[in-house]
């Protein structure tokens, strides 16, 4: 038994699942933006990479690390709100290729400022929780203490996000906004504040996957790029509506590539991702996990 | 004065009646111009002319499909890469081969590369779209590296010889230039021509039935099915002479350079490449023209900036300055003039001629 949880496959199979969290995370807060507002947010990364930089900043002026986390997550569901209020609320209503336009300038927009005031070489991080994996008779488990940490944080989001949606009066509203703006506005629900709430949502769930991503790998501006990729992959094949595809298909995608990775090429990644979403989409337009829409005229 | 307005009326019948034949006019003119100028421009305007150039085509691939068809691309760097390898592996097998051959594989390899990706697209809509191009732009380096054997891998895959000038051409001018100038120039007309060439294939398509089509696409979907346009069909044609375009403009790039690269084609310049069809204008042929030009000038005109305001040379500003200024652009210029610097001068040179309108008699219609 021993021998299992310490080998290939099974190591591998952790780290998937360790990778596959973000990937999900991030698929959840595109998904949290595209139901309300019906935008993909291409900017998505870089704003999270944004307010980690400003968060993490704070570590050297020696404030504690759980403090850079609470700033970080603060600037992120600031800077969502922001973007929602100051840009994309002109957006509404335009063709469908202008908002596209308007978050890959941000994203541009972004990565070259952060770039400019952080430079592009990358910083580490020191979490105060070890990535150093646990051993079991001498033998490295795929598995550390932040790997837990990763796991618990998704775990954590995931269930809040859903309870939110569920239980509350206020996720009842959201729900209704996204859905019937009209209607709920009829009804006295404040449609453009939930609006704003829901990309502040997901600038929340995106920061905290960039912060995971970034305590193991460092910070630099174009860090999220890749992660965010995987995150659409991943949000498209659930089906973009589907908060429960995106988390399953995220870590399905996750563990996939980790396999890939190891028993065959890590270069090749992202093209597999592509020919998995090609196939998903050719068969299933509209995700796994989607109920197909008729679209009215 | 009356015989002058005679002459504009009576090329005006022309225009209408043979709108091809009108265009093609046009494009040998400008071409002939254009080659003609190149030949008394230095060596490094000729080479940044040709480098606008390839981008321009590029654009104008990006232009038909947003502008037509109301699908944006994020991957057209990485379609540009597919050209400019498939140029540059041809080239190093058969170095005999003509030029135009050669950008011709480039385009179609591009296009056979579009048609592949673009499939699906035939299901999909806007942001799908977008997004599994920018999966293609990401996996490009892959891609090459997985036919290490053929693209060289890591290192930039080197053209040889074709991209010298011929010795008619040489032959033609005083010997007293050097050959450095006279390859430049022999560059930069190479790109002019094509630049024509793909520039009147383009007006003839936007203007014809499929054009029209694709553009009651864009607008409206169920009416243009409700009339019978097939919708996979419009969308994956939009996309493959997209690619073909930004294939050919890649293996016009490798001429230009002498290699090809995965690192040159990367998420970046797709993006750059869409900043700048949306600040020379979506859907315009003069939009194209001009995004080239800001491409092939913008780092002259940002070293400028910095030299100007006094930042840092090399510093992390100055690095990061043209993609402040480029994404700052896109943001505004889709806010507050979708249609970027082309949609803006036609706009204003309405007014203009509105304001000082000459009332003549309305032509007999015919």
């Amino acid at each position: 038994m021993d021998a299992f949880l310490t080998g290939r496959a099974f190591s591998d199979l952790l780290f998937g699942i360790a990778d596959g969290v973000i990937i999900s995370l991030i698929a959840l807060s595109l998904v949290l933006i595209w139901r309300s507002t019906h935008i993909l947010n291409f900017a998505q990364g870089a704003m999270a990479m944004f307010a980690v930089y400003l968060g993490m900043g704070l570590l050297s002026y020696n404030v504690g690390f759980w403090w850079c986390v609470l700033v970080s997550i603060v600037a992120g569901v600031v800077l969502g709100g922001l973007t929602e209020r100051l840009l994309v609320r002109r957006l509404y209503g335009a063709p469908e290729i202008n908002p596209i336009v308007v978050m890959v300038g941000l994203l541009l927009l972004l990565e070259a400022v952060m770039g400019a005031i952080w430079s592009s070489t990358p910083r580490g991080i020191t979490t105060p929780v070890s990535s150093n994996y646990w051993q079991l008779h001498g033998l490295p488990l795929g598995l550390s203490p932040f790997t837990m940490l990763e796991i618990g944080a998704a775990i954590a989001v995931a269930l809040g996000i859903g309870a939110l949606f569920k239980f509350t009066k206020l996720g009842l509203q959201l729900r209704a906004s996204a859905v019937a703006p009209e209607v709920s506005r009829l009804l006295g629900v404040r449609v453009g504040r939930m609006l704003t709430l829901g990309w502040m949502l997901s600038l929340g769930v995106g920061t905290v996957a960039a912060l995971l991503f970034c305590s193991v790998n460092g910070l630099t501006p174009t860090q999220m790029d890749g992660i965010f990729v995987y995150g659409f992959a991943a949000a498209a094949i659930g089906g973009l509506e589907s908060p429960t595809g995106a988390l399953v298909s995220g870590m399905v995608l996750g563990v996939m590539q980790a396999y890939m990775g190891d028993y065959y090429n890590s270069n090749d990644i992202p093209f597999a991702t592509l020919m998995l979403l090609i196939i998903v989409l050719m068969i299933r337009p509209q995700g796994v996990f989607s109920k197909k829409i008729t679209r009215r005229v | 004065m009356s015989a002058l307005f005679r002459v504009g009326d009576a090329l005006r019948v022309y225009r209408d009646r043979h709108p091809v034949l009108w265009r093609l006019i046009w494009t040998v003119v400008l071409v002939a111009i254009a080659v003609y100028m190149t030949t008394h421009l230095s060596a490094t305007t000729d080479g940044l002319l040709a480098t606008g150039a390839c981008m321009s085509i590029v654009i104008l691939g990006l232009s038909f499909l947003t502008g037509a068809s109301g699908q944006v691309s994020l991957g057209n760097a990485a379609f540009m890469g597919v050209g400019a390898y498939a140029t540059a592996i041809w080239a190093n097998h058969h170095t005999t081969t003509p030029v135009a051959v050669v950008l011709l594989i480039g385009a179609l390899s591009g296009a056979a590369v579009g048609l592949l990706i673009g499939l699906p697209a035939t299901r999909l809509r806007g942001p799908y779209l977008a997004g599994m191009t920018l999966l293609f732009a990401i996996s490009f380096e892959g891609i090459v590296l997985f036919f290490g054997s053929w693209t060289g891998g890591d290192a930039p895959l080197q053209l040889p010889t074709i991209a010298v000038a011929p010795q008619w051409f040489v032959d033609r001018f005083s010997s007293s230039i050097p050959l450095f100038t006279l390859n430049q120039m022999w560059l930069a007309d190479i790109a002019i021509v094509t630049v024509g060439v793909s520039f009147f294939f383009m007006a003839n398509l936007f203007r014809s039935r499929t054009g029209r089509a694709m553009r009651l696409v864009r607008d409206n979907d169920v009416a243009a099915e409700l009339v019978g346009i097939s919708l996979p069909h419009a969308r994956v044609l939009a996309f493959v002479v997209s690619a073909a375009y930004a294939g050919l403009g890649g293996a016009l790039y490798t001429l230009v350079t002498g290699n090809a690269s995965y690192s040159t084609y990367s998420l970046g310049l797709s993006i750059t490449i869409l900043s700048l069809l949306v600040i020379g204008g979506i859907g315009t042929l003069s939009g194209a023209l001009i995004g080239g030009v800001i491409f092939a000038y913008s780092t002259t005109w940002i070293d400028w900036i910095v030299g100007k305001t006094g930042i840092t040379q090399g510093g992390n500003l100055a690095a990061n300055l043209p993609n402040i200024i480029f994404g700052g652009l896109l943001v505004i210029t889709m806010l507050v003039a979708p249609y970027g610097i082309a949609g803006a001068i036609k706009m204003g040179a309405g007014k203009v001629s509105r304001r000082f309108r000459v009332t003549r008699m309305p032509m007999a219609s015919g």
